[in-house]
Parts: C-alpha cells; structure tokens; sequence
C-alpha cells in the first residue's frame, strides 16, 4: 500500500479538491480529515463499485475492498466501474486495481470473499485504531446485511447503508453520536423479518441503484465531515422519484444493540 | 371509528385499535415490513402496545436487501 504523506496540503491538492475545498464545510481541515480516513466498503456490486469510486476521487485516503463474487456479464448494466474484459474476475481485485489506477495516492486493500461472522474480526481490525473509520454496507442480502449490523455495533464502528431492488432503494446512517436514539439495523429490521424482492429475483434500473450508491457516499462524506450524523430511514421510490425520511428508533429488547447500553 | 391514513390512504379503524390490530385487520405479514407512525419507526415488539390515534399517518417500509 503507498499512501499519501502527511501535512498540509500540496499545490496540486489544492487544485484537485478545488470544488469541494470551496466549501466551508469541508475547508482545508475537512480534506485532510478525508485524508485521513478509512472506509471499510463491503460489497463491490451496485452500490459498492460507484460509492468507493466517489470516496477515492473525493480523497479519502485509504479504502479496504470486501467481494467474494466475480464479474458477471448481467452485471454490466448498473456496475460501470467494470467492462467486458472483465468477465470471470473477481470484483474487489478489478474495482482495487481500477482505483488506484485513478487515484495515486490512495491506500488501498481488497479481500476477495464474502463477509461473515467468522472473518468480520479479521476484516474489521485495521479499523479499531483510526479515528476517521467508517464502514459502508452494499451487500445483496439479508443475513449478510445482519451480519455487518452485528459487527459494527460489536466493535462501535460507524455504518452507512444502504439498498436497493425493484423500485424501491433505502438508505441509513449509523454512528455513535446518534446510536442511543436511532438503535441497530436490527431494531429497524428484526432478524425475522421476511423479504420479499432482491436484485436477482425481482429487477432493478441501473440508474436506480447509482441514486442510492450516490446518496451512500454523500451520507459517508457528510458523516466523516461532521455534517450530518445520521439516525434517520431514507426510502426512495425509483417509479415517483420521491423520497420519505423516518426517524429511526431504538428497541429497548433488541439483542444486537442493547449490550451497549446496559 | 376513527379516521388515521396507511400508505397515504384513507383508513378508518376502531377507536383504541393498536398498531398490531390495524395489520392484522388488514392482513398484513407483520414480519415482513418496518412500520413508520408519523415519520418516526416504531421497533416491532411495540406494535401492539401503542394505539392509533385520529390522524395518524401510517407507512408500511418492506426491508430492502439488494445492492
Ligand atoms: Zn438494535
């Protein structure tokens, strides 16, 4: 992993980040707070492939790839990081060898399997110590989306997720200034809760899926950046293009998250 | 009777019903959705604990997992 050196930022930086730099929300101290971050995004498919190139071009300084799937050619339609050529490889080496083809100074790591319980410790270490961490989940299913919940919560770590099949696309921010009134994935989504649509059962648009990778990697910048600090559901309807916000709220009884506060 | 609103339609249900008894009216998989009350979620085990009050706006989220 090369990584960008510490300190002020170059002349070239300055030049780079321009756009965002003119924000006073972000300033001289917010890019080098993205410098300074560490993403942890768990699922290169959809939503992972276009929030982590949004997080490498903003400048987050290094980000930790999590796939175990390979290129698959009905894939193509909503995953634009990857191309034909691409078919049959392994998405969290091709999208970490895209990356940082695009962005020099980046760190960046990739495991090429799927994210479970036993191997969330080992994924999710590099993460303990760095005061800017932040874990995106862009998984496909359910029980792996319980199982990312599960562990950002074990370990206090900061989760943006979000979703999307059929017309519908959902999206909620995890982070401890928050997590006393907003709880857990499971208090929203209780672990016996039934599904009734996935990508691969019942379709999805590809620009549908790049609204909600979009809005991820907003809700990640804002999140790094102190803007907003999540605790609210944000639904969005693909067919009206409406959105409804609902306030999360935390189950007193819920066994993932009420460890944390008794 | 009192008049509240599911998914942006008019409802009207029995005066006291709870949060449980307007689903089960309606036949609604209660594990198969999050349940929005005036745009704050209310965690499943609360459902039949909390009462509809004239005017309430109900929305009916189903989990959303693929990405
Ligand atoms: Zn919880």
């Amino acid at each position: 992993m090369t990584q960008r050196p510490p300190g002020s930022l170059s002349d070239r930086d300055f030049m780079r980040y321009s756009r965002q730099l003119l924000l006073p929300e972000v300033s001289e101290s917010g890019q080098q707070r993205l410098f300074a971050a560490h993403i942890v995004i768990i699922g290169l498919g959809g939503l992972g492939q276009l929030a982590a190139q949004y997080l490498a071009a903003a400048g987050v300084g290094r980000l930790t790839l999590i796939d175990g799937d390979r290129i698959e050619l009905s894939n193509l339609p909503r995953q634009l990081l990857y191309c034909e050529a691409d078919l049959g490889l392994f998405k969290a080496e091709v999208a970490a060898n895209k990356l940082q083809a695009a962005h020099g100074g980046l760190a960046l790591r990739h495991h090429c399997l799927a994210f479970d319980a036993d191997n969330a410790g080992h994924l999710l270490a590099p993460l303990l110590a760095e005061p800017h961490a932040l874990v995106l989940d862009c998984t496909d299913n359910f029980l792996t989306r319980q199982r990312v919940n599960q562990a950002c919560i074990e370990r206090r770590l900061s989760l943006v997720s979000a979703s999307v099949a059929h017309f519908q696309g959902q999206l909620f921010c995890l982070d401890g200034r928050s997590l006393a009134a907003s709880g857990c994935y499971h208090c929203l989504f209780p672990a016996d809760t039934r599904l009734s649509q996935s990508c691969s059962t019942s379709g999805v648009l590809g620009p549908a899926v790049g609204v909600m990778a979009s809005m991820q990697a907003l809700q990640a910048l804002n999140l790094l950046l102190d803007i907003n600090d999540g605790g609210y559901l944000h639904r969005f309807d693909a067919k009206s293009l409406h959105w409804q916000h609902a306030k999360l709220t935390r189950d007193p009884d819920c066994p993932v998250c009420s460890p944390l506060w008794s | 009777m009192i008049s509240i609103q599911l998914n942006g339609e008019p409802l009207a249900v029995p005066e006291h019903a709870s949060l449980a008894a307007v689903l089960h009216e309606r036949r609604l998989d209660p594990n198969a959705f999050a349940l929005v009350l005036n745009a704050e979620l209310v965690p499943r085990n609360r459902w039949q604990h909390i009462r509809c009050r004239a005017g309430d706006k109900l929305e009916l989220f189903s989990a959303v997992a693929g990405g």
